[in-house]
């Protein structure tokens, strides 16, 4: 315990619990204590022996109990009640908390600690849960502990419990909200990607995927090319085909993929079944390693569904002998059937099988309600009036003001193009006063 | 004037190469004229196109191996001789019958041989004497000449690359656009001769902006003229005699064009510039000494057949006057184009059939049969298909001369290529045209179009916003920027 009264916790207990200026007391916390021994004594009991916890008020003592129990929850002597974790997590008042952001991730840090020390990450997920629906000002905001939320879920290998938080993307970042690094949204993007892609819910899982991808950058990153890779193999799932990345994603990103052996697997896909198998068998230890086997393996199940599809654009019946035919990796018309009916079940195809053996396809054209297309138009507009509202913002924001004003300055003198345009005039107009 | 001299000569061997692959049948229902065929050329391409049968049709060869004997006796290049012996050994190995042996046919004049290779040589000697003498005094008109015949030398022995060479060397003693129009005209002739089209396209350019030029140059002269006290009508006459110069070049570099496109496989540019060339007294002694009118008949069809719209069809060939004469060299062809513009698309496949060894035995066309042949083909299903809704294949069948099977997988691939919109019945052998509810495709369209819009726009704010806050992935510390480049190399 420091000699210095002013630096030990019984001191900063009463501040916490008799000032009124939040502002005041986040700067004593942050900078009132040394460096070194900040956590220690953060960490550390009163002089009473009581636990400084007990004293305060969770909801009201926010910012105190933040610093506290994250101080202690890293900490390696000073063991925490979860209950008064759980507790925290469903009151702390978000204002107060958004004070100290960097406290924050560093509690949600240390619910993942204790969780592993009890071996129980399951637990940790309703904490984290909490903190992240009541902390950010609205589900939009990227936080630095997002992430970490995702991970939990994956651990606990319950991974619908992170779709409350997936279900809304990821549109506002503010480094003002929560102290984040690229890597952060890198992670966040990547892991929701393999959770979604878990529950099998592959157009999101595309999404998430793409994100991280092409989450801007002077260099690639380890992990995009990761989110690549398995972006690919979602892609062939779920719709039998690669799409072209965006324009704006690394260009080096591509082209490491185009040297890899996924490359050779996309290109077989869906027709070449034997080629996909030989290399599935060949390339077991890099797909394992890459922790992307079992996409493949439902991506060369799926195969022969891609294929039938195209069939489909090509003929009006055929008998299930040609199907089998076609397709390939198909040893009978009974599998060919099943086949067909799980598709016809989905809603991939619409065909009919007749007694004897012949498939007719027909393609019904697509039904639209109008609910449907009225709740398109709601969107696209609700759409176009955050558009025109970013627009109204970035209009007088001060980067684009003080840009605007510039390039007008120089758009007088400096365009190239238009500079003997000018002197001409200039020259014309000059002849003209004299 | 760079020009890459090795890899033109093994351009030039591996042509000689892939030749001789297929076996191409002449017989009744494949009829060709082998003596009306080659009197319609001369010189070194009779050569060259003898050799090419000699090496792809067994049946012909020994006629083909004495007629091109004859050919080079006229000649003054004996090491042809050696080219047809090995090609004609080539034909009959491909051959299950033996043929003749070479040596019983036709024996090449020996003496004849050492003579010329004599002569040659002091040809030779006496244009490099020349040269050097031209050289050492300066004179940039006869080293121009000197050149110019050293060129011409070299390629009458065969000497490709060296005449190319000389013909470059030229070039820099070339003192007015004429002389460069000459050197380029020259050396066209000398690709297209070869068979290096690659380059043909260059020179064409080059020689166009000589020809600009030149008619420039004249144009001017000609009003240098007009003040001298020149009657009027001589200087009328030299102006049309300027034009009609003009176009006699225009219409070689418009062959030369042809050409190249029709070797790189832009089918539908080759037919344009076929069709519009200029009467065949244009091309002087390129008639014959290159081409036959008749081949240009047969290249300009096939290509347009294969490439063009009806419509351009009928303007381009039946209509076009200059045209109309080449087309008169091979009668099957107007019959083919009428066969197609009335839709008896069997009786063109026939035709196409019938001369295929015709096609298939010219040296310019032979590459590209199949593939014009295919495109043809696939035309006419298409544009037969196109005003049903839906027909048996049978009916196909019968209209096209194939059986069901092959109709059915004709328009399969066709339909997987998407030139035809329709499906296939396989169980009834029907072919159905496809029907969209154009209403409800817009519907699906406009909706899944304001989906992805609305995903992109979201994605692409996420995106500006980690910029705006600089979450940019940034290099780690210490990271070697060069280590990324070896990387993306």
């Amino acid at each position: 315990m420091a000699p210095d009264s002013s630096l030990s916790l019984d001191r900063i207990l009463q501040e916490i619990t008799t000032t009124s200026n939040l502002g005041n007391l986040n700067h004593t916390l942050k900078t009132g204590l040394p460096k070194e021994s900040r956590e220690t004594i953060l960490s550390s009991a009163l002089v009473s022996g009581q636990d400084p916890l007990s004293v305060l008020d969770l909801r009201q003592n926010t910012l105190g109990v933040l610093y506290i129990l994250s101080a202690r929850l890293l900490a390696t002597n000073a063991p925490v009640a979860p209950q008064i974790v759980i507790g925290f997590c469903q009151s702390f008042l978000p204002e107060q908390a958004r004070m100290a952001p960097d406290r924050v991730t560093l509690l949600a840090r240390g619910i993942i600690r204790l969780a592993q020390q009890h071996n129980n990450m399951t637990w940790a997920i309703a904490p984290l849960y909490n903190l992240l629906t009541r902390y950010p000002p609205d589900p939009s905001y990227l936080t630095a502990f997002h992430h970490l939320f995702l991970q939990a879920c994956l651990t606990a290998n319950s991974p619908a419990a992170a779709l409350p938080i997936l279900n809304h993307p990821i549109a506002n970042v503010s480094t003002a909200v929560s102290d984040l690094t690229y890597n952060d949204n890198l992670m966040y993007h990547y892991l929701g990607g393999v959770v979604l892609a878990l529950l099998k819910r592959w157009p999101e899982a595309e999404e998430y995927f793409e994100i991280c991808v092409t989450a801007p950058g002077a260099v690639p990153a380890a992990l995009q090319f990761e989110a690549l890779k398995k972006l690919r193999l979602v892609q062939l799932i779920s719709r039998g085909e690669v799409s072209p990345l965006p324009r704006y994603a690394h260009s080096t990103l591509s082209r490491l993929l185009k040297n890899s052996i996924y490359t050779d697997f996309i290109n077989a896909y869906p027709q070449n079944i034997q080629r996909l198998h030989a290399l599935l068998d060949k390339e077991k230890q890099t797909f394992s390693s890459d922790k992307n086997l079992g996409l493949l393996m439902q991506a060369v199940e799926r195969a022969p569904r891609w294929t039938l599809k195209k069939l489909t654009a090509t003929y009006v019946t055929l008998g299930l002998g040609d199907i089998a035919r076609v397709v390939g990796g198909m040893q009978t018309e009974d599998e060919v059937r099943a086949l067909i009916l799980s598709m016809i079940e989905t809603g991939d195809i619409s065909a009919q099988i007749s007694a004897s053996g012949t498939v007719t396809f027909s393609d019904p054209p697509p039904q639209f309600t109008k609910d449907e297309v009225d709740s398109v138009l709601y969107s696209a507009q609700a759409q176009s009036a955050q558009l025109e509202l970013l627009e109204l913002e970035v209009a007088r924001s001060k980067d684009f003001i003080s840009k605007a004003i510039k390039n007008q300055d120089s758009g007088w003198s400096a365009h190239p193009d238009e500079e003997m345009y000018n002197m001409s005039n200039a020259w014309a107009e000059e002849a003209m006063f004299s | 004037m760079d020009v890459d001299i090795p890899e033109e000569q093994t351009a030039q061997s591996s042509t000689h190469h892939v030749r001789k692959h297929n076996i191409i049948p002449v017989d009744d229902q494949h009829p060709f004229d082998l003596d009306g065929y080659i009197s319609n050329y001369s010189g070194r391409t009779a050569v060259d196109r003898l050799i090419h049968i000699i090496s792809t049709c067994p049946t012909l060869a020994p006629d083909a191996f004495q007629l091109a004997v004859q050919h080079i006796h006229q000649s003054r290049d004996p090491s042809l001789y050696q080219q047809v012996m090995s090609a004609y050994e080539a034909g009959s190995a491909l051959s299950e019958t033996p043929l003749p042996s070479a040596m019983e046919l036709s024996q090449i004049d020996t003496r004849w041989a050492d003579e010329t290779m004599a002569k040659n040589q002091a040809e030779r000697s006496k244009l490099e004497v020349e040269l050097k003498t031209y050289s050492n005094n300066m004179i940039k008109e006869s080293i121009r000449m000197g050149h110019r015949d050293l060129g011409s030398f070299y390629r009458s022995v065969s000497e490709y690359a060296t005449a190319l060479k000389h013909y470059a060397k030229s070039r820099e003693f070339c003192t007015t656009s004429q002389h460069v129009l000459e050197m380029c005209l020259s050396v066209l002739e000398l690709l297209i001769e070869q068979r290096n089209f690659s380059h043909l396209p260059t020179y064409v350019f080059k020689a166009d902006a000589a020809l600009d030029a030149a008619s420039a140059a004249a144009a001017n002269a000609k009003e240098a003229d007009g003040t001298a006290p020149a009657p009027a009508p001589t200087l009328l006459n030299k102006r049309k005699a300027v034009s009609e110069d003009r176009e006699r070049v225009q219409s070689k570099l418009d062959f030369a064009t042809a050409l190249s496109s029709l070797a790189n496989g832009s089918y539908q540019k080759a037919a344009y510039t076929f069709l519009k060339l200029g009467p065949a007294k244009d091309f002087g002694d390129w008639m014959g000494k290159l081409v036959a009118p008749g081949d240009i008949a047969i290249y300009g069809v096939l290509c347009a057949l294969a490439t063009l719209p009806r419509s351009a069809l009928k303007s381009q060939i039946l209509e076009n006057s200059t045209f109309g004469v080449y087309v008169e060299q091979e009668p099957y062809v107007r019959e083919l184009v009428e066969a197609y513009l009335s839709s008896n698309f069997k009786t063109v496949l026939e035709l196409l059939n019938r001369y295929s060894s015709r096609h298939a035995l010219d040296v310019y066309l032979a590459p590209h049969v199949n593939a014009l042949t295919n495109m043809i083909r696939n035309w006419a299903v298409v544009l037969y298909f196109q005003p049903f809704a839906s027909i048996r294949l049978d009916r196909m069948s019968g209209a096209f001369g194939w059986s069901v099977e092959e109709v059915e997988e004709q328009v399969v691939t066709l339909i997987q290529a998407g030139s035809i919109q329709g499906r296939v019945d396989s169980q009834n052998k029907i072919l159905y045209a496809k029907q969209t509810d154009h209403r409800a495709e817009l519907f699906a369209r406009a909706i899944k179009a304001a989906k992805d819009i609305q995903a992109t726009n979201r994605k692409v704010l996420l995106r500006m916003r980690l910029q705006q806050a600089d979450l940019t992935i940034k290099a780690p510390k210490g990271y070697n920027s060069s280590i990324v480049d070896l990387l993306h190399e």
